[in-house]
């Protein structure tokens, strides 16, 4: 069953469609790889997906239910969390406090949002701290984020998804400026995560994702022009000159 | 735990050094600049529109202790009703706009209300201000006594204190700062920033509307500067030069403002000259305020000894 969709989906900035009739269809538990060269409107539409800005034409169903037009906070709320390309976290804060706000506001209840001691929600607290575990970071709960290494910050990036215990986790280029060791680490990240969430992994390397993928679907001008497994994809003529000429652009 | 008994200390002290109403105008000032605080500290956003809630609170409580003899109790929670709600809609105008455009237009909405209690002199009394606002006894307890007043007024502030410490310990407080710290991050991990930022109105436009009360009741009137910009910019001014980045940092910036204002202007009609001064220094050298100063200092001391 498709737990996420895209039906004819576009995006229209003046007179660039950055997306264009985007049709998608995730599968449950599936890890799901975007691929395209830079520019290609991938995190356009991770950007209509989150509800950052609504779409021009088209419709996002997610879980059976029209999404269309969910303004950004109320989407996490429905189990849509994403990380993202630049990372984008709360610099001044801890590791913990960064994951817990997300923990936070996915918690079933507010209750005392206004006079209980935020130390004092052991749920949230504890979702965050288990999130931080995953991405091996739990030593360093108490640092301000700021103090952190780039690929350490993209790490928290990918926790701060994780910490709302989503359903579907978006996730945009988190290899995004790591080392190739570091690299090697967060590929080996996400694919332990696969089979907890249904992934969506937005990746323009695409050495990187030929290994995790169960489905890949490739991106241009803001069409996708094929979908397939790994091995139809690795096959496919129009993406390699898509990427040829993506490349040698 | 230090900070309180430090707190505690100025309060039982501070009569002993400075005459009464002075005393109680510090803490007055400070209640005004902890609701501010949450806006500009926590939350990031610069309000250069406080006084409208400080002086429309004043002016409605303080015509209706004039006019009606309402309670003391009945005009504390008149006046944060109605700072509550000015806030409410000045922030519901507000909160969609960013940066200069925000600060901008709640210095045009402060203006607003200036004009309306400008102009309407048959309630406000215009540029002559609102007299003869009493000090109702309560309990039996006579508060045009200045002592007694202190007193009361202190209790007020210490209990503002905590209020705000709950709230800036709590949840609430945890997301505004993440608000300031990186908005777009907030409203995607499901927080609805506009609905916070409102929400950190109302309670700082509560604060003010307290503080304005008691000011309106410790000098007997509502003058027409209660709700002008230069109140709003001397909070805002006061908080910087305490620390915006701290709980107490307002209540250092009360302290400093009121006492300069108050024993220099006496000795030096351009005193605001040293505020001036105060507040380059801060900018250049101490973005923290006071508090960070303070901090430093110490550090550094013990590091030497
Ligand atoms: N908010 C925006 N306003 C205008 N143009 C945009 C905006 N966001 C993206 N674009 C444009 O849309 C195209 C696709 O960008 P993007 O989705 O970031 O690509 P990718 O993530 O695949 O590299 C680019 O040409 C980019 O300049
Ligand atoms: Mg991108």
């Amino acid at each position: 069953m498709a737990l996420l969709e895209t039906h004819d989906l576009s995006k229209a900035f003046g007179a660039l469609t950055a997306v264009n009739a985007v049709s998608l269809r995730v599968e449950a538990g599936t890890l799901h790889s975007i691929i395209g060269p830079n520019g290609a409107g991938k995190t356009t539409l991770f950007n209509l997906l989150t509800g950052t800005f609504p779409p021009s034409a088209g419709r996002i169903v997610f879980d059976g239910s029209d999404i269309t037009g969910t303004p950004a906070h109320r989407i996490a709320h429905l189990g849509l969390a994403r990380s993202f390309q630049r990372t984008n976290v709360f610099p001044a804060f801890s590791l913990l406090d960064n994951v817990w706000l997300a923990a936070f506001a996915c918690s079933k209840s507010w209750r005392g949002l206004l006079w209980r001691r935020a130390d004092r929600y052991p749920e949230a607290t504890a979702q965050a701290r288990a999130a931080l575990a995953d991405v091996g970071l739990g030593e360093k709960a108490d640092q301000p984020a700021r103090e952190i290494s780039h690929g350490e910050q993209r790490q928290l990036e990918l926790a701060i998804a994780l910490a709302a215990a989503p359903r579907v986790l978006l996730l945009d280029e988190p290899a995004a400026g790591l080392s190739p060791e570091e690299t090697r680490r967060m590929v080996a990240l996400v694919r332990a995560l696969k089979g907890r969430y249904t992934i969506v992994l937005i990746e323009h390397k695409m050495d990187i994702i030929m290994n995790v993928s169960d489905r890949i679907s490739v991106m241009h001008f803001g069409s996708l022009i094929a979908e397939g497994t790994p091995e139809e994809i690795q096959r496919n003529a129009e993406v390699r000159r898509a990427y040829l000429g993506g490349v040698a652009a | 735990m230090r900070a309180l008994v430090l707190i505690l200390a100025a309060v039982v002290l501070l009569p002993f050094i400075v005459r009464p109403a002075i005393a109680s105008e510090i803490w007055i000032f400070a209640i005004f600049g902890l609701g501010l605080n949450l806006l500009l500290g926590y939350t990031g956003l610069l309000s250069f529109g406080q006084s409208t809630f400080f002086g429309s609170a004043a002016y409605v409580a303080g015509y209706l202790l004039k006019h009606y003899a309402i309670g003391v109790f009945a005009a504390l929670g008149i006046g944060v009703a109605v700072g509550a709600i000015s806030a409410l809609l000045v922030g519901y105008l507000c909160v969609q706009r960013s940066g200069l455009y925000f600060i901008m237009l709640t210095f045009a909405l402060n203006q607003l209300f200036y004009f309306i209690a400008y102009q309407w002199t048959t309630v406000t009394g215009g540029e002559d201000g609102m007299p003869g606002v009493p000090r109702p006894a309560m309990l039996g307890i006579d508060f045009r006594d200045p002592v007694a007043y202190y007193i009361f007024v202190s209790v007020l502030f210490l209990l503002s204190l905590w209020l705000m410490k709950r709230i800036v310990d709590s949840p609430l407080g945890k997301i505004l700062q993440g608000i300031r710290e990186n908005e777009v991050r907030a409203e995607a991990v499901g927080y609805h920033v506009p609905r916070f930022k409102l929400l950190a109105f109302v309670i700082g436009g509560a604060f003010s509307g307290l503080a304005g009360v008691l000011y309106a009741m410790l000098f007997g009137i509502v003058p027409l500067e209660a709700i002008g910009f230069v109140t709003s910019g001397n909070v805002v001014f006061a908080t910087l030069i305490g620390g915006s980045g701290s709980l107490y940092g307002p209540i250092i910036g009360s302290f400093v403002f009121i006492w300069l204002s108050e024993s220099m202007s006496v000795v030096w009609a351009r005193w605001p000259l040293l505020l001036g001064v105060a507040f380059i220094v801060v900018v250049l050298f101490f973005r923290g305020g006071v508090v960070e100063a303070w901090d430093r200092i110490w550090r550094f001391s013990k590091r030497t000894t």
